[in-house]
């Protein structure tokens, strides 16, 4: 017998390629889905062997919840691959990760025992980040943990898609982030190979979404040490015989909450208060389905965005126009207390809140109470007046 | 189909498929009739594939969605009992909860098909793959069988349709896959042709057993102490006849197929020669096989074995492969608490198989992988290395856990 360490190595890890992609849970599934798919049927037109699978200790029915799915492709036996990769709970690395929601740079945390992990984790030596996205690289590299080692950051031109949702309307993410990757690693998948398989598996119609996804990526070579420290820390779990007997955990102590599992990476968009014009209903308070709301002293509601994982729900509630406003995530650096700096300096905080919500909002069609589309409110009103 | 060299050869249609939506597609392939659902992960991803196959207008069957899983299998019992062709299943706890129609399902020799998706058994809440689910229904008469690859899935649910409504045979049969990295693994399947299946597969046909107002019979009546020795002895003399059944099933459907199956039984791989064996059953195969292929590379003799069906145990087979090695490292995904040797479930079967042999291999016992931890390649040649060792410092029926923070 040899020693164990010299004998991981003897199969050529160049030999199979990994991809994964990093999605929200239900919103993006089936899109995460159809991309390693495609891929993996891409791959067996230029004959070779893949298979793909979602890590299954991840939430995808969960909405928002950030998890992978993954593409394996070699030019192997099928049994041969499947030995070396085909019971993994996740890739040890990948050649490429592919995000689809650019607010998941800032970090995930898919499990309350995982700990919020950098996007680029798994990114190897010479990898690619790539990420949908309407900012550059170098923005994103700003929420992105440094590494010791050269890789790229590349970005296709995007929003975050819901491509494959119901009934949302099919953008062709799936087409464009494919020919990006054709773009940035022909060795994984070529562009043509693509362009025989995208119109059976995806629909014809997206062959120029594929053409132009090639075209269009922006691709940044990211050197050792670019990036920021990460601040958080990877949860060490007892062994064996540190905890208690018939599976007692400690809890949250009453009014407490998890220090241990905060969620706030599920969140594409954060609530942003104006409490110069809340009217204190405390409706945002009562429908939060996360308890994020903490009643102040003066009777206005500060929120933890630690815990709030941006469901909207506060906004759709808020009864005043504009005084609860869904804002990109990528447009903060810190979870901080909104109340705090509200109290800090009044007019500052106003001015700050009014310049993140932009002009471009989003609005919420119901008016809270009447179920009534705002339009129609707005016109029966005028009729009574 | 297309012939070739005088021989109808299958049009081979190949799909990306998870293992159950592999297992989905023969259910829709053996044009099973009544199938009943209740979700538990992992193997909800099965009902979800059968009832797309039902809503895109591929596959017509009644598809009942029951209040629990007890009911869920109580349903798919009667239904088999009046005839119709069935599919069920169900995962970890969920399938505990269905135990009594489980066990009845079995003295009733009732030809149910069920998919075990191999989930740990909550407490504590954990998704991943445990073989405990499945095995507890080791000793009620169930037929047993763990499939390794989504290819394997689909074959050998048409292999069990074959074997369980075989008038020989008339046992359920249960389809155990590691959940997460068989049930939810896409990987290219071949899908054979609905004719093909056709030909493999008879019609089901109960005979005089089929509850029906024209047959006036009754099932399972009270009986205590006057009957219950008989029944026990009839059923336990059927189980002699199903190993004939699967050998013949597996023969057929590769002449029907055109496609090589191998041993029914378990599968070989680079036990030509081997001095030790590593066993393991489903998924941890694949890391199985990755070690043992490093260390043939360096010259060492060691292989893997890794059994198939598992009720009925194949003993004389077994026996015969792996008298030849003079160690084994047996790999559970499993746990007997208090069983002898303190050890797991296969390694409890295993030693016992070999006792009448004249060769006594070192026999080592590894738990590993519960709950759906990852058993890597490192853990898999560690353990071959301890098996080693074992045999070196004739250190007999020894039981190490293999994977845990300590």
């Amino acid at each position: 017998m040899g020693k164990i360490s010299t004998l991981l190595d003897e199969v050529a890890e160049a030999d199979i390629k990994n991809v994964e992609v990093n999605y929200r849970g239900i919103f993006q599934k089936t899109l995460a889905r159809k991309i390693c798919k495609t891929l993996v049927y891409a791959a067996k037109e230029e004959e070779r062997t893949g298979f793909s699978y979602g890590r299954y200790s991840d939430a995808p029915e969960r909405n928002g919840v950030p998890c992978k799915y993954f593409a394996v492709v070699a030019e192997m036996s099928e049994e041969d691959l499947e030995a070396e990769a085909g019971a993994k709970i996740e890739p040890n690395d990948v050649n490429v990760s592919i995000v689809v929601d650019d607010t998941m740079v800032k970090g995930v945390e898919p499990w309350g025992f995982s700990g919020i992990r950098p996007i680029n984790e798994k990114v190897k030596l010479g990898g690619t980040l790539l990420v949908v996205s309407e900012r550059s690289p170098l923005e994103l590299l700003k929420n992105v943990a440094k590494k010791d080692f050269p890789y790229k950051i590349a970005v296709v031109p995007g929003k975050h898609s819901f491509s494959g949702l119901w009934v949302y309307k099919d953008d062709f993410t799936d087409a464009r982030v494919l020919g990006a990757l054709a773009r940035i690693e022909p060795d994984i998948v070529g562009l043509e190979a693509l362009r025989k398989v995208v119109p059976e598996k995806l629909g014809a119609e997206k062959i120029d979404a594929l053409n132009d996804g090639y075209k269009s990526v922006i691709i940044k070579s990211i050197a050792p040490g670019e990036g920021i420290d990460w601040p958080y820390s990877i949860p060490t779990l007892p062994k064996w015989h540190e905890f208690k007997e018939g599976i007692v955990v400690k809890s949250v102590a009453r009014g407490g909450r998890n220090e241990d599992y905060k969620r706030f990476t599920t969140r594409t968009m954060r609530p942003v208060i104006r409490f110069d014009t809340c009217i204190k209903c405390d409706l945002c308070w009562y429908a939060c389905p996360d308890e994020c709301f903490d009643p102040t002293p003066d009777g206005l509601f500060d929120v933890n965005y630690n815990y709030c994982v941006g469901c909207g729900r506060c906004a759709e509630v808020c009864p005043v126009p504009n005084t609860i406003v869904m804002v990109d995530e990528l447009k903060f650096e810190n979870n901080d207390s909104p109340y705090h700096e509200y109290k800090k300096d009044k007019e500052a905080y106003i001015e700050w809140a009014d310049q993140k919500m932009g002009e471009k909002r989003v609005n919420y069609p119901f008016v809270t109470g009447t179920g009534l589309i705002e339009e129609n409110v707005k016109k029966n009103d005028g009729e009574k007046g | 189909m297309t012939v070739v060299e005088g021989k109808l050869v299958e049009s081979q249609k190949e799909e990306l498929l998870t293992g159950c939506e592999a297992v989905a597609h023969a259910v829709m392939l053996a044009d099973v009739d009544v199938i009943s659902a209740y979700p538990i992960r992992p193997y909800t991803e099965v009902m979800d594939a059968v009832s797309k196959l039902i809503a895109d207008g591929k596959f017509f069957a009644e598809y009942i969605i029951a209040d629990g899983e007890h009911s869920q299998f109580e349903i798919v019992k009667h239904a088999s009992a009046v005839g119709a062709r069935v599919f069920v299943g169900s995962s970890g706890t969920g399938w505990m909860y269905a135990m009594e129609a489980i066990a009845v399902t079995a003295s009733d020799r009732l030809p149910v098909v069920a998919l075990v998706g191999n989930r740990a058994l909550d407490d504590p809440g954990a998704f991943g793959v445990e073989h405990n689910d499945a095995l507890t229904v080791r000793d009620l008469g169930w037929l047993l069988v763990w499939a390794s690859t989504a290819q394997e899935s689909l074959d050998t649910t048409l292999i069990a349709y074959r074997v369980a409504e075989d008038p020989k045979v008339m046992f359920p049969t249960a389809l155990a896959m590691d959940g997460g990295f068989l049930t939810h693994s896409q990987h290219m399947v071949r899908i054979p042709s609905q004719s093909l299946v056709r030909k493999f597969l008879p019609a089901y046909n109960l005979g005089d057993r089929r509850l029906h107002p024209d047959n006036p019979i009754s099932i399972a009546p009270q009986v205590n102490e006057d009957w219950v020795m008989e029944i026990r002895m009839q059923n336990a003399e059927a189980t002699k006849r199903v190993p004939a059944v699967i050998d013949k099933a597996y023969r057929e459907f590769e002449d029907v197929f055109g496609r090589e199956l191998g041993n029914p039984w378990l599968e070989e791989y680079m036990m030509e020669d081997a001095e030790l064996a590593i066993v393991g059953m489903g998924t941890l195969a694949m890391p199985a096989k990755a070690a043992v292929k490093r260390l043939r590379s360096r010259g060492t003799k060691v292989g893997l074995v890794r059994p198939k069906w598992f009720r009925p145990f194949p003993t004389e087979l077994m026996q015969k492969v792996l008298s030849r090695v003079s160690a084994i490292g047996v790999v559970d995904r499993d746990f007997s608490y208090g069983s002898p040797y303190y050890g797991g479930v296969l390694f409890n079967e295993i030693r016992s198989t070999l006792y009448s042999s004249k060769n006594h291999p070192t026999i080592a016992n590894f738990i590993a992988g519960l709950g759906g931890r990852e058993i890597s390649i490192a853990d898999m040649i560690k353990m071959i290395q301890l098996t080693y060792e074992a045999e070196e410092e004739g250190k007999d029926g020894q039981v190490k856990w293999m994977g845990v923070r300590e």
